[in-house]
Parts: C-alpha cells; structure tokens; sequence
C-alpha cells in the first residue's frame, strides 16, 4: 500500500509539473497549449545530447536545456501565438497540436525512434519508509514540485512581472494601453512555460526514458490535472496532479491495469459533473 | 531478367532494372529497416541480380491500418514482384486482401500467429510467432526452471495481449495456473501497480511479454522496487536497445526466447554484419532485422533459380527446405511460416548469452 502511494504521487508529480507549465502560459494569454507534452520530450532530448552524446556534466547539463528550453519557449511563441493573436481561440490551440506533431516528428529525425536513458543528477540508496521504498529520484521529484510550485506562486503574486502577466491575461488591450510591455510578458510566459516543461521531462528521462512519442500522453495528463484542479488555479493542479497518479497506481493495481488512462478521463468527467469548474475552480463571469 | 522491388517492401518488373520499395509501418519499426543493407548496399554492391542493379522505393505506411493499406495501394500501382511487408500484424491484416486479389508474393515479419491463417496463397513469414512463444515460454518456464506460480505481463496492444491469450491456454495444458494477468498501454511509463500485484500474490516467476521501451521500464521498476523474479518473455528482454538502457543489475538474469539475434554468435561474419547495421543505422541489428536480411537473400537465390514470374516465385517460396540463412534454416509449412527456429537466451550482466537453439513442435 505504502509503495503504492509514493508511485502514484511522483507519478503525479510529473503530471502536476507539466499542468504547472500549461497554466504559466494559459494564465497569461488564456490559451491551452497542447505541445507542453512535446516541449516536454524536446527537453528530455537536449538533456541528453548534453549529458549522453557529449558526456557533460549532469548540471551543465540541466542549465544549458533550461537556458535552450526557454528559446524554444519563445520561438514557439513566435510561430505559433503571434500570428494567430486575435483570431479565435480555437486556431491558436489546433495550431499548437500541429506543432506539437511537428515536435514530435522533428525529433525523431534528430535523435531516432530508440528509447534513451538519462542519469539522474541524484544518487544514492533509497530510503526505507513504512514498507515502502522512495528513490532518491523521487524525492528529487517531489522536492522540484513543491520548489516549483511555492515559486511560480510567489513570481506571479509578489513580484512585479508575475502581476504584469496576471493583468496582461485579463485584458491585454488594457495591458498595452496603461503601458504594460505585452509583448515582452507573454515571451516571458511562453520562456517560463518551456523550461517548466523542459524540467519536467528532465525528471521524466531517468525513469520512464526518452523518445519521440513520450510527450502526448503527458501533455494529455497534464491537461486533465489541470482541469481537475480547476483551470488556472496552480495548487488545484498540483493537487489534481497528486490525485490522478493515486487514482491511476491504486485503480491499476485494485480495479484492472487494462484502463489505466481510461482512469483519468473518468475522473475528469466525474469532477466536472459535480463541480463544472474543477475542484478549486473559481467562480467566473462573462459579458454577453 | 528484370524486377521490380519496392519496400515495405516489394518487388516488382520493370524492363530496366530491379526496383526495391519497402513499406516501412511506424516509427519503432523504423528501426528494423536496416533490412535494407541486403537490398541496396550488399546485393548491388555484388552485382545485383542477374547483373541488374537493385532501385529502392519506399512507402511510410503511418501509424494507422488505413494508412497502411493506403501505402501498399500506392505500392501496388507500381507492379511490384514481390512486397516485403510490415512487422506490424494490424497493417499485415489490413493489406493482405489487396496483395493477395494482385497476386503478389508477400513477405512479412509480423508476429500475430494469426497473420498466416488468413487463408492467403500469397502470404509468407519468414519471423517466428506469438503462437510458437506461447508455446515454448511456458513450456521452458516450468519443465526446465521449475516455475509453478507465474505472473503475467503484457503490453496491452494486439502483439501483448495475442500472446498473453496464448500464454495462458499453454499454462493450462500444462496445469499451472498464472498468480496473476496484467497488462498495461504502450503509452504507459509506470507498471509499478501490475509489479506489486504480481509481488504480492506471491508469484515465483514473471511472463513479460512487450516492446523493447517498455520491457526496459519494466525491469527497471522492477529492480528500484526491489522485486527479484525470474523473469521470461519475448526477444525484447535481450534486445540491445533494451540493454542500452539498463545498468547490469537491471538485466541480468533475464531469459528470452524470440527469433535469433546476431549478438550471440560466434561467427565473426555475422558479427561484422551486426556491426556494420549499428554504425550505418545508429540502431542494432535485432531478431527482426536478421529475419529480413534473410528474406532478401532468400528471394535472391530464388529470383535468380525462376526470374521475376510472380506464381513461379510464390511457388518456390512455398516449396523452401532448408534454406540456410544468417543464424537457422527455413522452411515452408502449409500456412506460409517459414521460421521454425527459435533461441533461448539468458543475460549475464547485460551480455546477452545464447543458451541453446529450441525448435517447434514437429520441426
């Protein structure tokens, strides 16, 4: 039971860090943007032609596909949400699809259909607690989550950039009008929003492996939890996150391994017929 | 004398020169295609046939069953003498009706055992099957390591679940009972809730029946968790892309019993070969890749003995005895299987070791 409950919730973590990449983006230019899973798969990638192909260090490693992560994030921005911005909703968000098939089929040329491994920028043996064995890895995912989380909490609420993107995604014309540099906030969201998705599959490669095809099921995950948490709302991800992986590892295990994806979807459906707004959703209204 | 080849694979006349199209399915089988070393490199490095320069064409058939039926329509248009098909059964099943209505030799390495009781005149497999895996994995689990209470675990797709079915009606002739049946989707990355089941009901042995990327974080997860079986299954558990990615501790141990692969051979021929496909492709040579070498090589012999005339080649095809190729020997039965050889294989550390050749019932 013990060891079911520390896999379900560092499975759950890597979904909860992948929605916390999603939101940072949604929440500033309310647009879903479904390649998170394959920005995912990139970072894994260049972290291992750092860290593998070139034998660097395992934190050079993490730095330079952070610092190339947040590139990515911006060039994506400029393919994908610029020249769509204004048109309706729904192009910018097949767009991002396309892309992330796009991503998908870029890497498979780069790098090939294999799975490839990633060493762990953590050793040493795992600890004992309750019957249940918890790898340094893991905790190193846990610990990515909770910093993440207490992080883009703070950027966003306490700093003056975080409230720039905050009034950036309630109005952008009323952004750019008193003067807020639009533009230069939703890089900066786009940036963050890849190297949150490029940490998450640096988390994701020592464990589950890298390859072309990893990010659309994550980035799937990652939609669900955020919607389970309630769109928008970072800790109601972070918790949706946790709670899928429970309910995946535990239905697995005591229902039937056959439906373990068809798990979240139930579950989504399930939340959002009692509370239409996810669990922490918070009550909106709109002129018409 | 002038064919026609294309792949997927597929060969057909032309009055200039032997044309080869491969059909190549999805992204993972993309790493099979080295089979094509035989077709473009080797045999027109040597003359091709008949002094006849081989011209490769390929066709990617996607991911879907429609896509591949689409793929090897366009493949047909182009008169083909032979099509070299997929390792991929649902395409297989999708395209052996129009093949076979065009009455063109089909060369196939998908493994459902299914695949050769369509009925089809035109369809050969030069792999072995899930039908002979389901066979001897139980067989040599329990009469030769003494295993009573296995465990199953496939991947949850028509290559996984095909043989944990045939699994588990071998294990009933044999009047053992599986602890427990798991599966999970080819898209899953944490199998840690089927390892604990099979843990906690106590089996003494596992059955992994999967893809070399999930066969990896199987014993991966296996190993973190502290979970120490005996563990059987497909060609995967010996695959080099899946002890690339394990540590010696993960992977030692690990039985398999699936189509030759080249790794284990003695003969510096072959290791040259293997290594050859891992410097030229950046992907090794596996059991499948073994499979098609040989079918190349086998229609060589066979086009160069009755020429490009598609009954006469599908007649010859039919007709093989003992036909020797890299690692066994081929031979038709009545359905079209050519493949009747299979090896068992232990990991020492992440060495994969040969422990001996098994045959097929009647073989």
């Amino acid at each position: 039971m013990g060891q079911l409950v520390v896999n379900g919730l560092a499975l759950g973590s890597i979904y909860a860090l992948v929605a916390l990449g999603l939101l940072l983006i949604f929440n500033t230019v309310q647009i879903v943007n479904f390649a998170q899973g394959q920005l995912l798969m990139l970072g894994a990638f260049i972290g291992i032609s750092c860290a593998v192909t070139h034998e660097l260090p395992v934190a050079a490693a993490w730095a330079i596909t952070m610092v190339a992560m947040a590139l990515v994030g911006i060039v994506f921005m400029v393919l994908v949400y610029f020249p769509l911005r204004g048109r309706p909703a729904f192009l910018v968000i097949l767009t991002t699809i396309a892309m992330g098939i796009v991503l998908e089929n870029l890497a498979l040329i780069i790098w090939g259909p294999l799975p490839v491994s990633l060493p762990s920028p953590v050793h040493g043996p795992p600890l004992r607690f309750a019957g249940a064995v918890v790898s340094m890895h893991q905790l190193l995912i846990f610990a990515t989550l909770a910093v993440t989380l207490l992080l883009q909490f703070f950027f966003l609420t306490k700093t003056r950039f975080g409230i720039l993107m905050q009034a950036t995604a309630q109005d952008l014309h009323t952004a750019r009008l008193v003067g807020i540099p639009v533009n230069r906030t939703i890089a900066v969201a786009f940036a963050f929003g890849a190297v949150l998705s490029g940490i998450a599959g640096l988390l994701v490669a020592p464990i589950f492996l890298a390859e072309p095809t990893m990010g659309g099921s994550l980035g799937l995950k990652g939609f669900v939890v955020s919607v389970i948490g309630g769109f928008g709302n970072l800790p109601g991800a972070v918790i949706g996150g946790l709670f899928l992986g429970l309910i995946e590892t535990f239905g697995a295990r005591y229902i039937s391994s056959n439906f373990r994806d068809a798990y979240a979807f139930i579950v989504m459906i399930a939340v959002l017929i009692a509370w239409p707004r996810g669990l922490f959703g918070e009550k909106s209204s709109e002129k018409v | 004398m002038s064919c026609r080849f294309s792949k997927t694979s597929i060969i057909g006349a032309t009055a200039i020169c032997l044309s080869v199209a491969l059909i190549h399915e999805s992204k993972a089988d993309a790493a099979s295609c080295p089979s094509t070393i035989p077709l473009v490199d080797e045999i027109n490095a040597a003359g091709g046939i008949g002094g006849k320069k081989l011209a490769l064409t390929t066709e990617d058939t996607g991911a879907s069953s429609t896509d591949a039926l689409n793929a090897m329509n366009r493949i047909l248009e182009g008169k083909p003498v032979v099509v070299f098909g997929s390792m991929i059964s649902p395409h297989v099943f999708a395209q052996t009706e129009v093949v076979t209505k065009s009455e063109t030799p089909f060369l196939v390495g998908a493994t459902n055992a299914k695949v050769t009781a369509q009925g089809s005149k035109w369809l050969f497999r030069t792999h072995v099957h899930d039908g002979q895996l389901a066979d001897l994995i139980p067989e040599y689990l329990v009469k030769s390591l003494g295993k009573t209470r296995p465990g199953i675990m496939a991947v949850a797709d028509d290559y996984g679940l095909g043989a944990s079915r045939g699994i588990q009606a071998s294990l009933t002739k044999l009047k053992i009972s599986p602890v427990a049946v798991t599966s999970y989707a080819p898209s899953d990355k944490d199998m840690s809730a089927q390892l604990l089941e099979i843990k906690d009901k106590d089996a003494d042995s596992l059955i992994l029946f999967g893809r070399p990327a999930d066969v990896t974080l199987v014993l991966k997860q296996m190993n973190d968790l502290g979970i120490k079986l005996t563990t059987i299954g497909n060609a995967s558990i010996v695959a080099q892309t899946t002890l690339n990615n394990l540590s010696a501790a993960e992977a030692d141990g690990g039985y398999a019993i699936g189509g030759m692969i080249p790794q284990t051979s003695s003969d510096p021929k072959i290791l040259d070969w293997s290594k050859r496909v891992q410097d030229k492709y950046k992907v090794p040579a596996d059991n499948f890749t073994v499979s098609y070498y040989d079918t190349v090589y086998m229609l060589k012999t066979i086009i160069e003995k009755v020429g490009c005339d598609k009954p006469a080649i599908r007649d010859a095809l039919a007709a093989t005895r003992d036909w020797k190729g890299m690692l066994i020997s081929y031979q038709a039965d009545a359905q079209g299987d050519l493949a009747h050889t299979l090896g068992i294989y232990r990991n020492k550390g992440k060495t994969p070791q040969l422990t001996g050749p098994i045959k097929e019932s009647g073989y």
